[in-house]
C-alpha cells in the first residue's frame, strides 16, 4: 500500500501544484482571486457537469452534456496515453503515437465509409482496421530497432511527419477526397455510414459515446496483463533490466516487437474513436496533437495503465471545461498550460521522491 | 597541495550514529586517524565500514556525533566539503567517464581554463605532473574505457591526489584487481603513506589487511568491537573478532565424476581463442586466470549469452550450434553471473518477482499464462528460509536488500531450478565471511548431489578450495590443467601469467 502511495505521490502532487500555480497566475493577471475562482469553477462545471445550473432547475443536459464532451476527449487521451505507456514499460519511447493515430483514423474512416455492414459488426471492423493500421505503422520502427539497432525515438518521430504528409497532404485531399454533391464541397473523406458510428450512450442529450468504455476496458486489460500475466511480467522485466531479462531466457527482441505492436494498435484505436465518435469522416486535418498529449498522459500517469486513465479523465475534463474560461478572459488552451506544468513537475521525480520519503516515513517505529 | 607538516594531524570521528529505516548502521562509533597512518576497517557485510567512511566523505549525514579535523569540528555535508578538507575516497564502483581521457577525468570538476575555455594542454601537463610526482605510470591521453580495471583505479587515486587530499579512503580496492595489480596498489599507497598520506582501507581480505595496515579497527553490527595492531593479530583472531568463532569449511570429499555434461572443443568467441574442456556430473571444474583472459566469454558461451565463433559445444550429449539463454535454461544450465546487478536481478522488482525470473512460465510461478501469486509466494518464503536470506520479506523491493543477501538469493534461485550444470562466476565476490561460507557449501552440496559446476573466479584460493580439477586460461587458451592432489599454487600462478615450460 505504501509502495503504491509512494509511486503515485509525485504525479498527484505535481497536478495539484500545477493547478495551484495556474490559479494564482490567473488571479494575478486577471485582477483578483475572485475572478480566478470564478474561472476555475466555470472550468470545473464545464468539465464534470454544471451542477449549480442543474440544481437551479436546469435539465439533466446541464450535467450530461459537459460530461459527454469530457469523456470523448478523455477516451482519446487514455488510448494514446496507454500507447506511450505500454512502450515505456518495455523500455521503449514511442514518440510516434501521433502518426499511428493518423493511420488508424484514416483506416477507420475508409472502412466506415466504404463498407456496408450491420452496426455492431461495422463498428468492430472499423476498430480492427484502425488497430491493425496503427500496429503496422509501429512495426517498422520495432523491426528497425530489433534488427538494425535504430533508436525508436528517431524512427517514430520521423514517421509522424510521413503519416501527416501522406494522409493529410495527399490522400485526404486527393484520392480519398469526398466527391462533392452540387454546390456542397466537403473537406476530408466521405462521411462514414451511421452503422459505423460509435453508439451514443445517452441518446441525443450528450455526445457521450462508447469510446470511453473502450478506453476504460483497454486500461484495465493492460493493467491486468502487466500485473497478472507471465507475458506482462516479461515485458516489465525487459523494461527494467533487459540484460537480466535476456539472461533469464526472455526473448527481448520479441518483447520489443509485440509491445510496439500493442502500442501502435492503441494509438490506432484512439484515431478510430476520434473518427467514429466525433468527426464521422477524416477531416481535412486532425490538428490536435493527441499523440503527443499521450506522452504527457503516460508520464503523469507514471506508466501505470490506471494512472494513465486517471490522468486522461482529469485532463480530458479540464480541456472540455477550458472553453468556458473564455468568459473570464482566459484563453481556452489554458488547460494545456496546466497539463504542461504538471508534466514539468513530474519530470522532477527525484524531488518528489524526497518529499514522499519524508511524508511516508513510518512513524513511531525505528 | 599536501602539506608536509611535522605535527601529527588527526581526524577524529566521535560517537557517530546512523540508521537507515529500522537498520542501525552505526551505533556510537569513534575512530581517530593520525597523519601517515594506514588504518584498516574490517567487518562483515553490513557491519558499518562503508557507512562510517561515507559519513566521513560527506555522502551520508550522521544522525548523531561529530567529525573533528585538527581538533576543530567540521561539517561534512557533501563530498565537496570533504574534498575541501583534504579527504578523498575511491569507491568499489568507479566514478569515471568512460569516453573521456585520463587527463579529462582527473580534472573534471576543476578544469583549468583559458579565456573561459577548457585549457586541455595545461590539464594534460598538470595531470602528467601529478602522476610523475606520485609515481603513477599512466597515459594521460588514453580513453578511460580502454584501460584495465587496475589502471582505472589508478586514475581514481590520481584524481584524489590531484585535488590535494591528505586522507585517502579505499573501499575494497582489491575486489576488482588481479593479484599483481593489488600488490602494485599496496606498494604505491604504502609509499604515499610514508610521505604523509593517511590511508583508510576497507577490505574483506584479512591477509592484505595484516600486511598493509598499521592499525586495524574491527566493526561488528555497527559497533567498533576492537582496535588492534597487525603484530598482535592473525587472520584467525581477526575473523574471530568480526564474527565470533567459526569453523573453517571442510575440504570437499573426493568426487566420483559421472557422465560428461559439458564438452567444448576448440571453442572460440572474442577473447576466447581455442579452448577445449570437459565437465562431468558431480565435479567442480575451476577456471583460473587473470581477469580478461577469456573467462567471461567462456561463461557466456556455456549459458547461451554469446554464440561460438568457432568450435563445437555439446551439452548433456547433444550438440548446441546456436544456444540461446532460454534453451540453455531449458537444458538445465543455471548461471550465477559476475555482474549481479546487470545480469541476474531486477532491482526494481520485488524479491518474489526476482525468484520467479528465469522460470516465470513454469510451476509454481505460473498457471498457464497467468502468474501464480500463491505458488510464487510460498516458494519464495521457503527459499528465503532455507538459504537464510534477510529480511524474510518476499514483497520487498530487491534493491533494498544488502549485496550479500541479493547474492544469496541468486544462488538460491539458480539451484532451486534443479539444474544439471551451474556456471558460477565470482560467486562470492564482495560477500562477508558468513555469506562466502554459505555460498561455497551450497556449491559443494550441489556437486555432491551429482551436479556439474564450472567455477570462474579471480580468487585462486577459492578455485583451489572448491575445485576437483582446475583449467588455467591465458590469452584465451588453456595453458594448464591440474587435478586435485596435484595442485601446485606456484605452477598454476606461472601458467596464469603465461610462463611456459622451457
Amino acid at each position: 500500500m505504501r509502495e503504491t502511495a509512494r509511486a503515485a505521490l509525485p504525479s498527484v502532487a505535481s497536478v495539484i501544484t500545477s493547478l495551484v500555480v495556474c490559479f494564482l497566475a490567473v488571479a494575478v493577471l486577471r485582477g483578483g482571486l475572485e475572478v480566478a475562482l470564478d474561472a476555475f469553477l466555470a472550468m470545473t462545471w464545464g468539465a464534470f457537469g454544471d451542477f449549480p445550473r442543474f440544481f437551479d432547475g436546469g435539465t439533466s443536459a446541464a450535467v450530461l452534456r459537459p460530461l459527454g464532451e469530457s469523456a470523448t476527449k478523455a477516451a482519446i487521451l487514455t488510448l494514446t496515453g496507454l500507447s506511450v505507456a505500454v512502450a515505456f514499460r518495455v523500455g521503449l519511447f514511442n514518440i510516434g503515437a501521433q502518426g499511428q493515430l493518423i493511420v488508424g483514423a484514416l483506416a477507420a474512416a475508409v472502412v466506415g465509409a466504404g463498407v456496408e455492414l450491420p452496426t455492431a459488426l461495422h463498428v468492430a471492423l472499423c476498430l480492427l482496421a484502425a488497430a491493425a493500421g496503427g500496429a503496422l505503422y509501429a512495426l517498422g520502427p520495432a523491426l528497425l530497432k530489433r534488427y538494425r539497432g535504430v533508436h525508436e525515438v528517431i524512427s517514430t518521430i520521423m514517421l509522424n511527419w510521413v503519416a501527416l504528409s501522406l494522409v493529410e497532404n495527399w490522400l485526404v485531399t486527393g484520392p480519398l477526397r469526398a466527391t462533392t454533391t452540387g454546390d456542397n464541397s466537403i473537406a476530408g473523406t466521405a462521411q462514414i455510414h451511421a452503422s459505423a458510428e460509435l453508439p451514443r450512450l445517452l441518446g441525443d442529450v450528450s455526445r457521450l459515446n462508447a469510446g470511453i468504455l473502450l478506453a476504460i476496458a483497454a486500461a484495465v486489460a493492460l493493467w491486468l496483463w502487466l500485473t497478472r500475466f507471465v507475458g506482462g511480467f516479461q515485458w516489465r522485466a525487459v523494461g527494467a533490466n533487459p540484460e537480466a531479462a535476456r539472461a533469464s531466457g526472455v526473448n527481448v527482441g520479441r518483447a520489443f516487437i509485440s509491445a510496439m505492436l500493442v502500442s501502435g494498435a492503441l494509438a490506432g484505436l484512439a484515431g478510430a474513436v476520434l473518427i467514429l465518435g466525433t468527426e464521422q469522416r477524416y477531416p481535412a486535418t486532425i490538428g490536435a496533437p493527441y499523440g503527443f498529449d499521450g506522452i504527457a498522459m503516460a508520464l503523469i500517469g507514471n506508466g501505470h495503465p490506471l494512472g494513465v486513465l486517471a490522468s486522461a479523465l482529469l485532463f480530458g475534463g479540464l480541456r472540455a471545461g477550458g472553453t468556458r474560461m473564455q468568459l473570464f478572459g482566459v484563453h481556452k488552451s489554458f488547460p494545456e498550460l496546466i497539463q504542461g506544468l504538471a508534466l514539468l513537475l513530474v519530470a522532477a521525480r527525484l524531488m518528489w521522491m524526497k518529499v514522499s520519503d519524508r511524508l511516508l516515513k513510518p512513524k513511531g517505529g525505528p | 597541495m599536501r602539506q608536509c607538516a611535522a605535527v601529527t594531524v588527526t581526524i577524529a570521528l566521535r560517537h557517530i550514529k546512523k540508521r537507515f529505516g529500522s537498520q542501525v548502521a552505526l551505533d556510537d562509533v569513534s575512530l581517530e586517524l593520525g597523519r601517515g597512518e594506514r588504518v584498516a576497517l574490517v567487518g562483515e557485510n553490513g557491519a558499518g565500514k562503508s557507512s562510517l567512511m561515507n559519513v566521513l566523505y560527506g555522502l551520508y549525514g550522521a544522525d548523531a556525533g561529530e567529525v573533528a579535523i585538527d581538533g576543530k569540528k567540521v561539517r561534512l555535508r557533501t563530498p565537496a566539503d570533504a574534498l575541501a578538507h583534504g579527504i578523498g575516497m575511491v569507491h568499489q564502483h568507479f566514478t569515471l567517464v568512460g569516453p573521456l581521457t585520463v587527463a579529462e577525468n582527473v580534472v573534471l570538476g576543476r578544469e583549468p581554463t583559458k579565456a573561459g575555455l577548457l585549457d586541455l594542454p595545461r590539464a594534460k601537463a598538470e595531470v602528467a605532473a601529478t602522476c610523475a610526482r606520485f609515481g603513477f605510470v599512466l597515459d594521460v591521453n588514453a580513453r578511460v574505457d580502454t584501460l584495465s580495471v587496475g589502471s582505472q583505479q589508478k586514475v581514481e587515486i590520481v584524481k584524489a591526489l590531484h585535488r590535494g587530499v591528505s586522507t585517502l579512503i579505499l573501499d575494497e580496492p582489491t575486489a576488482v584487481l588481479t593479484p599483481q595489480e593489488a600488490d602494485e596498489l599496496f606498494a604505491v599507497t604504502r609509499r604515499l603513506s610514508d610521505e604523509g598520506l593517511t590511508v583508510v582501507l576497507i577490505s574483506h581480505k584479512l591477509r592484505e589487511v595484516l600486511s598493509f595496515a598499521t592499525r586495524i579497527a574491527v566493526l561488528r553490527r555497527g559497533k567498533k568491537v576492537a582496535e588492534v595492531t597487525p603484530e598482535e593479530s592473525t587472520q584467525a583472531s581477526l575473523a574471530a573478532l568480526m564474527v565470533g568463532e567459526r569453523e573453517a569449511p571442510a575440504a570437499p570429499p573426493a568426487s566420483t565424476p559421472g557422465d560428461v555434461v559439458v564438452a567444448l572443443a576448440h571453442g572460440a568467441c572474442g577473447k576466447l581463442k581455442d579452448v577445449s574442456l570437459e565437465v562431468r556430473a558431480g565435479e567442480v571444474l575451476g577456471i583460473a586466470g587473470v581477469d580478461g583472459n577469456g573467462q567471461r566469454e567462456l561463461a557466456a558461451v556455456l549459458t547461451g549469452l554469446s554464440r561460438l565463433d568457432g568450435g563445437t559445444l555439446h551439452l548433456l550429449g547433444s550438440p548446441q550450434p546456436s544456444l540461446t539463454p532460454r534453451a540453455a535454461r531449458r537444458l538445465g544450465v543455471a548461471h550465477i553471473p559476475e555482474d549481479r546487478l546487470h545480469h541476474a536481478v531486477v532491482t526494481d522488482f520485488t524479491v518474489a518477482e526476482n525468484v520467479a525470473l528465469g522460470r516465470q512460465h513454469q510451476a509454481p510461478f505460473a498457471k498457464g499464462p497467468r502468474i501464480d501469486f500463491e505458488g510464487r509466494l510460498s516458494r519464495t518464503t521457503s527459499l528465503l528460509e532455507a538459504h537464510d536470506v534477510r529480511p524474510r520479506a518476499p514483497s520487498l523491493r530487491l534493491g533494498a536488500l544488502s549485496g550479500g543477501n541479493q547474492q544469496k538469493l541468486v544462488v538460491a534461485r539458480e539451484l532451486d531450478a534443479n539444474p544439471k550444470l551451474l556456471v558460477a562466476v565470482q560467486p562470492t565476490r564482495g560477500l562477508d565471511l558468513a555469506a562466502v561460507d554459505a555460498v561455497r557449501s551450497r556449491l559443494l552440496d550441489f556437486r555432491a548431489q551429482g551436479g556439474a559446476v564450472v567455477l570462474v573466479s579471480l580468487d585462486l584460493e577459492e578455485v583451489l578450495a572448491l575445485s576437483d580439477r582446475v583449467v588455467v586460461l591465458y590469452e584465451g587458451r588453456v595453458t594448464g590443467e591440474f587435478t586435485r592432489g596435484e595442485f601446485d599454487e606456484r605452477l598454476i600462478g606461472e601458467r596464469m601469467l603465461g610462463v611456459r615450460d622451457a
